[in-house]
C-alpha cells in the first residue's frame, strides 16, 4: 500500500497550521515562534518515512483533487505530483527551514515583530513547497509569484531603511522581468498543448519549437539571478540573515533552476537551448566568482558564491544533466544555508558589524562557528568527501566529459578555483589574524538557540552528500571512464585557487598597499552593471519622452512650426514692406528697372 | 480753395476723365489723363500745408512719368502698326510699356509706393477722389487694350499687389494710409480678371468706389485720420460707431457682405479656367487686409477706449459736417448680396 502520499499531505497541510492559527487563536500558551518552530519541525519528522517509502518503492505519485475550473478547454485542478524531485526537496527544505526558524528565535530575539517574521517565513515555506510539489503550471505560478511576494517582505522587513526598500523593489522588479517568461511559456503550452500539466506537457514533445523553450530560461534567468538579471540578489542581502539562509541561498532562488529541471524532457532535443543555458551559466558564475573576489561585506561575498553556484547548477542544465543540478542544489542548501547562519552569528556578536576589514582573530572566539564556518566553505569548495564534493565534482566530470562548448566549460574551472580563493580569503581575513574590531565587544556564542542548529547543518554539509548519493534510485548514468588528469581537474583548480589565495593575502600583510588597479575596480563595482543599467535605462527613457512630448510635441509642432513661423513671417514681410524712406528717386527707380527687365526679358 | 477756382478745377477734371473713356484715338486719349492730372494737383494741395504740397508733387512726378511712358507706348505702337484706334490690338512691347505705364498710374506693386504717402499727405475728401475717381480713366484704357495684355506679366503685378498691399497695412495706425495699401490690393484683385473676363474687372471696380466712398465719407464725419481719432468715434456719432463693422467687413471681403460678391465672382472666373493656385494665394493674402480691419472694428466698435471727460459729450453738440448719401451707401455696401443675380447680369 502506498503509505508516502497520504503522510506527505499530511505533512505540506500541517504547515499551514499556525499560518490559521494567527487567524483564529489570538491567545497562545507558550511563544508564538517556539510554537511554528516546532511545527515545522514535527513536518520534517512526519516526511521522513515518507521520503524513505518512495525510495525504497520508487514509486512516483500525482494526486488530483480539486477540481479549480473547468473552460470550455482547459482543465485546473489541485495537483500535487510526488515525484523524485519534490519528495527529495521537502525534506530537506524542511530541515533547513527548521534550523533557520530555530536560529532565527536567537537572531531575532529583540525584535518585536518576530511573531510576523515567524509568519512570513512560514508563508513563505509554503509557497516555496506549493512550487516543488506543482504538477500544473497555474499552481506552479501561485507558488513561484508566492516566494516572489514574500522575498519581497522579507527583503524589507527593516522598511524604515531606504536601502532595504530599494532592493526589495529591486528584486520584485528583475523577478518580474523573469516572469515574463514564465507566462509567455504558459501562454505557448495554452495554445498549442492546450493543457497546462507537466504530464500532457512533457508528453507531447511533437514539435519543439523554440519559443517556449527560450522563455523558461528567461524566467529562471529571473528568478535565479542568472547573469542579466543578477543585480538583486546582492542587493537582497538587506534583508536579515535568516532571511538570506533560507531565501536567497537555499531555496528561492533555487526556483528557476527547478523549473528547467522539471521541464528538462524537452530541453533535451533542443541543442540551441542547451547551448544558451550552458554559456549563461558560466558566464554567471565567473562573473559572480570575480565579483566576490573583492566585496568586503560577508553577507555580500556569500551572496556572490550563491549566484557562482546558481550559474554551476544552470551549467550542469546545459549539459544535459538535471538530476545532477538537482543534486547540487540539496547539498548547496546545508552548507550555503549555514554559512549564513554562521555570519549571522558573528555579525550579531560584533555587534552588528558586517564588513570583514573589521573582523579578525575570531577562531579562538568564537570556536564553534568559525569550525562550522570553515567546514562550510570546505564543503563549498569540494573538499573531497564533504557535501559538496558529491554534487561539485560530478559536474566538473560531467562538463569535462561533455562535447559541448569548451569556452564554458574552461571558464567554469576558473570559477571553481576563483570559488576557493574568495573563500579562503574570507576564512584568513574573519578568522585569523590579530582582531581589527573594537576591544569592549561582547562575544558570546554560547546559546544553544543559535548552536544546536548550527551544528545540525555542520553534520549535514558533512554526511548528507554521502547519504543521499547511495540512497537514491539511479538516475542518469556518470561518466565511468576519463583519463587521470580530468578526475582530478576540479581538485587541481581548487587547490590552485587556495594556494594563490592564501599566498596574496599573506603577502598583503608584508607588503605596502597600492592603489586599486583597473581589475580590483571592475570587480568590486560587480562589473559596473548595476551602475550603468540601473541609472541609465530609465534617465535615457524619460529624457526622450521629455523631449518628444514637451519639445517636440506641444512646443514646436503645435506651437512653433505653423502659426510662430507664419506670423512672424508675416511681420517681418510687413516691417520691411513699410520701412521707406519716402525717396521719389527710388520710387522712378523702381518703376525704370521692371520695365527695362520686362521689355528685355519678354523680347 | 477759391471759390471761382473751384468749378473749373473740378470740371477740368471730369472733362479729362470722359475725354478718356470716351476717346477712341490713342492722342486724345494721353490728352484726358493729362488734364486730369494736372487739373487734380491743386486739389489735392487744398490745405495748404508743406505735407500736402509734397504729396502733390510725388503725385506729379509719378504720375507725369507714368504718362511719358505710355506716349511712348502709344508712338512705338504707332511705328509698329501704324494704328491710332485705341480698340485695335497692340504689338506686345508698347503693350508691355503701356501696361506699366497704367500699373503705374493705378499704384499697383511695383510701382505702389507713392499711394500711402499721396493719400496720408492730403485731406480726407481728396484722398476719397484720389482712391475713387482717378482709378477710373487708367480701367478704361486697360479694358480696351485687355486682349494684347501679356497675361504674365499682368498676374505677377496683381499677385505682388495683394501681397504688398497686405503686408504694408498691416503695420500701420494712419487710417489714410490704410485705406491707401487697401486700394492697393484691390487693384491687385482687379486685374486679375482683367484678361478672363473684364467685365468682372469693372463690376469689382464699382463695388469698390462704393465700398471706399463709404468708407471715405464715415471717416470724413468724425474727421478721424488714426486710430485713435477712430476709437472716438462712440462719443462723437455714437450710431455710426456700430457701422463701421459691417462697412468695414464688407471691405475685407467676408460674406454675407456685399464685398464678397466681386471677390467671388473673380474666384469663379479664375477656376473657370483651370487656376487655382492664384486665387488661393490671393484669398490667403487678402486675409491680412481682414485683419487689419478687423484692427479697426476692435478700437470702434468692440470696445470703448478710455476719452478724457471734454470729449464725452460731443455726440450732444449739433452735426454741421454734411452728410451726403451716406445711408444709403453703407447700406449699398453691406446689404447688395441677396440681389447678387440681378447685379451680375450686367457681366
Amino acid at each position: 500500500m502506498i503509505m508516502h502520499t497520504p503522510i506527505m499531505m499530511t505533512t505540506l497541510i500541517s504547515l499551514t497550521l499556525p499560518i490559521f492559527a494567527t487567524l483564529i487563536n489570538p491567545y497562545k500558551k507558550r511563544s508564538y515562534p517556539d510554537y511554528v518552530k516546532t511545527t515545522v519541525m514535527c513536518a520534517f519528522i512526519t516526511s521522513l518515512p515518507s521520503t524513505t517509502l518512495f525510495i525504497l518503492l520508487n514509486q512516483e505519485t500525482t494526486i488530483w483533487s480539486w477540481h479549480w475550473m473547468m473552460t470550455q478547454t482547459l482543465d485546473l485542478t489541485l495537483s500535487f505530483k510526488l515525484d523524485y524531485f519534490s519528495m527529495m526537496f521537502i525534506p530537506i527544505a524542511l530541515f533547513i527551514t527548521w534550523s533557520i526558524m530555530e536560529f532565527s528565535l536567537w537572531y531575532m530575539n529583540s525584535d518585536p515583530n518576530i511573531n510576523q517574521f515567524f509568519k512570513y517565513l512560514l508563508i513563505f515555506l509554503t509557497a516555496m513547497l506549493i512550487l516543488v510539489t506543482a504538477n500544473n503550471l497555474f499552481q506552479f505560478f501561485i507558488g513561484w509569484e508566492g516566494v516572489g511576494i514574500m522575498s519581497f517582505l522579507l527583503i524589507s522587513w527593516w522598511h524604515a531603511r531606504t536601502d532595504a526598500n530599494t532592493a526589495a523593489i529591486q528584486a520584485i522588479l528583475y523577478n518580474r522581468i523573469g516572469d515574463i517568461g514564465l507566462i509567455l511559456a504558459m501562454t505557448w503550452f495554452l495554445l498549442h498543448y492546450n493543457s497546462w500539466d507537466l504530464q500532457q506537457m512533457l508528453a507531447l514533445n511533437s514539435n519543439s519549437s523554440s519559443l517556449p523553450l527560450v522563455s523558461l530560461p528567461l524566467a529562471a534567468a529571473g528568478k535565479s539571478a542568472q547573469f542579466g538579471l543578477h543585480p538583486w540578489l546582492p542587493s537582497a542581502m538587506e534583508g536579515p540573515t535568516p532571511v538570506s539562509a533560507l531565501l536567497h541561498s537555499s531555496t528561492m532562488v533555487i526556483a528557476g533552476v527547478f523549473l528547467l529541471i522539471r521541464f528538462h524532457p524537452l530541453m533535451e532535443t533542443n541543442t540551441m537551448i542547451q547551448n544558451l543555458t550552458l554559456c549563461l551559466g558560466a558566464t554567471t558564475t565567473l562573473f559572480a566568482a570575480i565579483c566576490a573576489l573583492t566585496q568586503n561585506d560577508i553577507k555580500k561575498i556569500v551572496a556572490f558564491s550563491t549566484s557562482s553556484q546558481l550559474g554551476l547548477m544552470m551549467v550542469t542544465i546545459g549539459i544535459n544533466q538535471p538530476y545532477l543540478a538537482f543534486l547540487h542544489i540539496c547539498t548547496h542548501a546545508f552548507f550555503k544555508a549555514m554559512l549564513f547562519m554562521c555570519s549571522g552569528s558573528i555579525i550579531h556578536n560584533l555587534n552588528n558589524e558586517q564588513d570583514i576589514r573589521k573582523m579578525g582573530g575570531l577562531f579562538k572566539t568564537m570556536p564553534l562557528t568559525s569550525t562550522s564556518m570553515i567546514i562550510g566553505n570546505l564543503a563549498l569548495t569540494g573538499m573531497p568527501f564533504l557535501t559538496g564534493f558529491y554534487s561539485k565534482d560530478l559536474i566538473i566530470e560531467a562538463t569535462n566529459t561533455s562535447y559541448t562548448n569548451a569556452w564554458a566549460l574552461f571558464i567554469t574551472l576558473i570559477a571553481t578555483s576563483l570559488t576557493s580563493a574568495y573563500s579562503t580569503r574570507t576564512i584568513l581575513l574573519i578568522l585569523t589574524g590579530q582582531p581589527r574590531f573594537p576591544a569592549m565587544t561582547n562575544i558570546n556564542e554560547n546559546n544553544p538557540t543559535l548552536l544546536n542548529p548550527i551544528k545540525r547543518l555542520t553534520m549535514g554539509s558533512m554526511v548528507t552528500g554521502f547519504l543521499i548519493t547511495n540512497n537514491i534510485p539511479p538516475t542518469s548514468p556518470p561518466q565511468p571512464m576519463m583519463p587521470l588528469y580530468l578526475k582530478l581537474s576540479a581538485l587541481c583548480a581548487t587547490a590552485l585557487g587556495f594556494l594563490a589565495a592564501l599566498d596574496l593575502t599573506l603577502m598583503t600583510n608584508k607588503l605596502k598597499m597600492k592603489n586599486p588597479s583597473q581589475v580590483f575596480k571592475f570587480s568590486n563595482m560587480l562589473g559596473y552593471f548595476p551602475t550603468t543599467i540601473h541609472r541609465t535605462i530609465p534617465y535615457q527613457n524619460l529624457l526622450m519622452s521629455q523631449n518628444l512630448v514637451l519639445l517636440l510635441l506641444d512646443s514646436t509642432w503645435l506651437e512653433k512650426s505653423m502659426p510662430k513661423t507664419i506670423s512672424q513671417a508675416h511681420i517681418t514681410a510687413s516691417m520691411t514692406m513699410t520701412t521707406q524712406k519716402g525717396m521719389i528717386k527710388l520710387y522712378s527707380l523702381s518703376f525704370l528697372i521692371p520695365l527695362t527687365l520686362a521689355l528685355f526679358l519678354m523680347m | 480753395m477759391n471759390p471761382l477756382a473751384q468749378p473749373i478745377i473740378y470740371t477740368t477734371m471730369i472733362t479729362g476723365t470722359l475725354i478718356t473713356t470716351l476717346s477712341s484715338h490713342w492722342f486724345l486719349a494721353w490728352v484726358g489723363l493729362e488734364m486730369n492730372m494736372l487739373a487734380f494737383i491743386p486739389i489735392l494741395m487744398k490745405k495748404t500745408n508743406p505735407r500736402s504740397t509734397e504729396a502733390a508733387i510725388k503725385y506729379f512726378l509719378m504720375q507725369s512719368t507714368a504718362s511719358m511712358v505710355l506716349m511712348m507706348a502709344i508712338i512705338s505702337n504707332n511705328l509698329l502698326s501704324g494704328c491710332w484706334t485705341t480698340t485695335s490690338y497692340i504689338n506686345q512691347p508698347p503693350s508691355l510699356m503701356m501696361m506699366t505705364a497704367l500699373a503705374m498710374k493705378l499704384g499697383m506693386a511695383p510701382f505702389h509706393f507713392w499711394v500711402p504717402e499721396v493719400t496720408q499727405g492730403t485731406p480726407l475728401t481728396s484722398g476719397l477722389l484720389l482712391l475713387t475717381w482717378q482709378k477710373l480713366a487708367p480701367i478704361s484704357i486697360m479694358y480696351q487694350i485687355h486682349p494684347s495684355i501679356n497675361i504674365h506679366i499682368l498676374l505677377t503685378l496683381s499677385t505682388l499687389s495683394t501681397a504688398m498691399g497686405s503686408w504694408g497695412g498691416l503695420n500701420q495706425t494712419q487710417l489714410r494710409k490704410i485705406l491707401g495699401y487697401s486700394s492697393i490690393t484691390h487693384m491687385g484683385w482687379m486685374m486679375m480678371t482683367l484678361v478672363y473676363n473684364p467685365m468682372t474687372t469693372i463690376f469689382y471696380l464699382t463695388i469698390y468706389i462704393i465700398l471706399t466712398t463709404t468708407m471715405f465719407l464715415t471717416l470724413n464725419l468724425s474727421s478721424s485720420t488714426t486710430t485713435l481719432m477712430l476709437s472716438r468715434t462712440w462719443n462723437k456719432s455714437t450710431h455710426l460707431a456700430p457701422l463701421m463693422a459691417p462697412i468695414l467687413m464688407s471691405l475685407g471681403g467676408l460674406p454675407p457682405l456685399t464685398g464678397f460678391l466681386p471677390k467671388w465672382i473673380i474666384i469663379q472666373e479664375l477656376t473657370m479656367n483651370n487656376s487655382f493656385l492664384i486665387p488661393s494665394i490671393m484669398t490667403i493674402m487678402t486675409l491680412l487686409n481682414l485683419y487689419f480691419y478687423m484692427r479697426l472694428i476692435y478700437t470702434t466698435s468692440l470696445t470703448l477706449f478710455p476719452t478724457s471727460n471734454n470729449t464725452k459729450m460731443t455726440w450732444q453738440l449739433e452735426n454741421t459736417k454734411p452728410m451726403p448719401l451716406i445711408p444709403p451707401l453703407i447700406i449699398t455696401s453691406t446689404l447688395l448680396l441677396p440681389i447678387s443675380p440681378l447685379l451680375l447680369t450686367f457681366h
